[in-house]
């Protein structure tokens, strides 16, 4: 336990932070115009102000009150998240199946004790069933292999 | 049409046989994904989202409300079982089942629980019903001043009601809100915060903004989290199901007063299911002779929450239906569904679609009833479920929200967007910011925004239009109300806090 509440002050600046810029971007892009015909910059200045006020009194309040820092897992995140993003890089030019695989190479070790035989099996049985449930079954467009048309 | 022959319409469209099949499939794959851990309904509904594309609008519908109270079907499975709740709503069953569970009754327990879900939800249909055309009649007479402060007051109430910190619940409804805004402006068709993306033009996928938000920041937080688990097979089967006439007797009370909670509660906007279920819980602990029995498996403990729950997932319907204003994060998600399908939800849609609109009804008996059938002598089925490895199960989810994302708009750049989001979630869960206002926030805001410039234009610019027609003022004044009764609140518990410390 800290004396002040550290997550809760993060995440209020990360607040403001977000919501000033999101205010700045629409006043300096977007036309405010009058209350009786508002342009489109009006609403989003209102709600990146509003964001920042929440952000400044959830930091304010933090400053006041003990807590702890926030936890978490960067590497199943990061695992998870690149299988996602490479299973979109893939799948247009490569096909349906490579991209199933590349998820599951890159997203299945995330849970630590997964043998390279499962991996195996899982990109066995998730292609065979994304085909049969999604080309064969609902008849997606979408491509299997780059080969295949 | 008489109500009869609304009641019939709807039975017909219900029974047809394209609508039974998908009723069906919905109410399978909501439980399904109700029984594993670490999957709720929000993550459900959102996943097979995409699959709903391809169906008539109607039958789509009846899909998606089916896997919703599937799900609540589904969920109290895991928490009488395994004591892992998959909702808040099911925390409340937990306390109570688990204990039960352990006492080698979770037979009776998974018994009595899915009736209880069938009676609330039998109530809370025959409430829809009668209720709906009531506010039909009333919301055709609201203006955008009307509708304006509707919207606001689901906002604030589901950041005031739901648990944990105010302030960053309503952050999250702004940042729902911000969300929403990226896309063309409805008024001038100018272009905000695309940053030159064509993808961006028509704004933010709901399906991939919910997939990453529910689907993947959950499985993140779940992964070395979900451990494996073990089971004594003899205690779900059919025979050990068999409630003794004591539980029977016991059960009356808190099934008929739940029921009424969970209705009430639940058509409310912005507070949905879980409250209902806390409050039936709390009002049968209070009421009860022996309330130390609480927590040590007493029957009653499990019959109010599930009746109340069910029944409230049945009225949340009554302000999404006829007002086109969601209560909750998942009546939200519900409301995008039919957006995306061409239908706009509000007091028209009862007279505009009555085929629709009877039909959904209708088709929520069916599969209350089909639920009634797959939950009782297929639980061993389900009980198998829950006992898949997680380390097998996530990839799989994955490649279902992969593919799910894709197949919106064969757009590669939706896949990027669940990703994003399932960061932005993964993050909030670290810093404790619920995910649910945002989502809330990301379906209301366009139509906030859209009210209130229309109300503005009406009024030529003069903001006291809001205040001075009575029923957008009291609505208003209801919402300042919560605004300032939880700011009361949180400020007598800080001063309990700081005086108890000193």
């Amino acid at each position: 336990m800290h004396r002040r509440d550290p997550r809760d002050i993060i995440g209020g600046l990360l607040l403001v932070t977000v919501g000033l810029a999101f205010a700045a971007y629409a006043y300096a892009n977007y036309r405010l115009g009058t209350v009786a015909r508002m342009g489109p910059g009006m609403f989003p200045l209102g709600l990146g102000v509003i964001l920042a006020t929440l952000g400044a009194v959830l930091t304010v309040q933090a400053l006041r009150r003990p807590g702890n820092w926030p936890t978490g897992e960067p590497l199943v995140a990061g695992l998870v998240l690149a299988g996602i993003i490479a299973f979109g890089m893939a799948i247009r030019p490569l096909g349906l199946i490579p991209a199933i695989c590349l998820l599951i190479v890159l997203a299945a070790p995330a849970e630590g004790r997964i043998r390279p035989r499962t991996i195996a099996a899982l990109c066995v049985c998730l292609s065979l069933l994304s085909w049969l449930i999604f080309s064969v079954g609902l008849g997606l467009p979408v491509r299997m292999f780059w080969w295949s048309l | 049409m008489g109500i009869l022959d609304n009641l019939l319409l709807g039975l017909n469209v219900a029974l047809a046989p394209q609508n039974l099949l998908y009723c069906f499939g919905g109410v399978f794959f909501g439980t399904l994904i109700g029984v594993l851990p670490g999957l709720g309904p929000l993550a459900a509904i959102s996943m097979l989202f995409p699959l709903t594309f391809y169906l008539e609008p109607t039958t789509a519908l009846i899909m998606l409300a089916g896997i919703w109270y599937g799900t609540s079907y589904g969920g109290s499975t895991t928490a009488i079982l395994l004591n892992i709740p998959g909702t808040p709503v099911n925390a409340v069953t937990a306390l109570d089942g688990y204990p039960m569970s352990r006492q080698g009754r979770a037979g009776v327990a998974l018994f009595m629980t899915t009736i209880a879900s069938f009676i609330g939800g039998c109530v809370g249909i025959i409430l829809l019903t009668t209720l709906a055309p009531v506010m039909v009649s009333y919301a055709l007479r609201f203006g955008s001043a009307e509708y304006f402060a509707l919207i606001l007051l689901g906002l604030v109430a589901a950041s005031t009601i739901s648990s944990g910190s105010t302030i960053k619940s309503l952050a999250m409804v702004v940042l729902g809100i911000m969300t929403g805004v990226i896309g063309m402006d409805m008024y001038t068709g100018a272009l905000r915060f695309t940053f030159d993306q064509r993808a961006l033009f028509d704004g933010i996928k709901i399906a991939a903004l919910a997939m990453g938000l529910f689907g993947v920041a959950e499985i993140i937080a779940s992964i070395r989290h979900v451990g494996t688990r073990r089971l004594d097979m003899k205690t779900v089967r059919f025979r050990a199901m068999k409630p003794t006439r004591d539980d029977m007797r016991r059960s009356v009370g808190p099934v008929i007063r739940a029921s009424a909670i969970g209705s009430f509660f639940g058509a409310l906007p912005g507070v949905g299911s879980a409250i209902g279920a806390f409050m039936s819980y709390g009002l049968e602990r209070r009421l009860s002779k022996e309330p130390e029995r609480f927590g040590q498996g007493a029957i009653e403990g499990i019959m109010a929450p599930e009746t109340a729950n069910n029944a409230a997932d049945q009225t949340a319907f009554i302000p999404t239906l006829t007002l086109g204003i969601p209560g909750s994060a998942t009546m939200a998600l519900m409301l995008g569904a039919m957006m995306v399908h061409g239908i706009t939800p509000g007091p028209r849609l009862m007279t505009d679609e009555p085929g629709l609109f009877w039909g959904l009804i209708m088709s929520f008996w069916i599969g209350n009833v089909m639920l009634l059938i797959l939950n009782i002598p297929l639980i061993g089925l389900w009980v198998r479920v829950l006992l898949i490895p997680y380390h097998l199960l996530f990839p799989t989810v994955l490649v279902f929200v992969c593919i799910g994302a894709y197949s919106v708009n064969n757009n590669p750049f939706d896949i990027y967007v669940v990703a994003a989001f399932g960061l932005l979630g993964y993050l909030m869960r670290m810093l404790d910011f619920p995910a649910a206002p945002l989502l809330l926030g990301f379906v209301l805001g366009p139509m906030l925004e859209e009210h209130f410039r229309r109300a503005m234009v009406l009024s030529q610019g003069d903001p006291s239009v809001l205040v001075t027609r009575p029923i957008s003022a009291s609505i208003l004044a209801l919402t300042a109300l919560l605004l300032f009764w939880n700011a009361l609140s949180a400020f007598r518990a800080h001063r309990a806090a700081a005086t108890g410390r000193g």
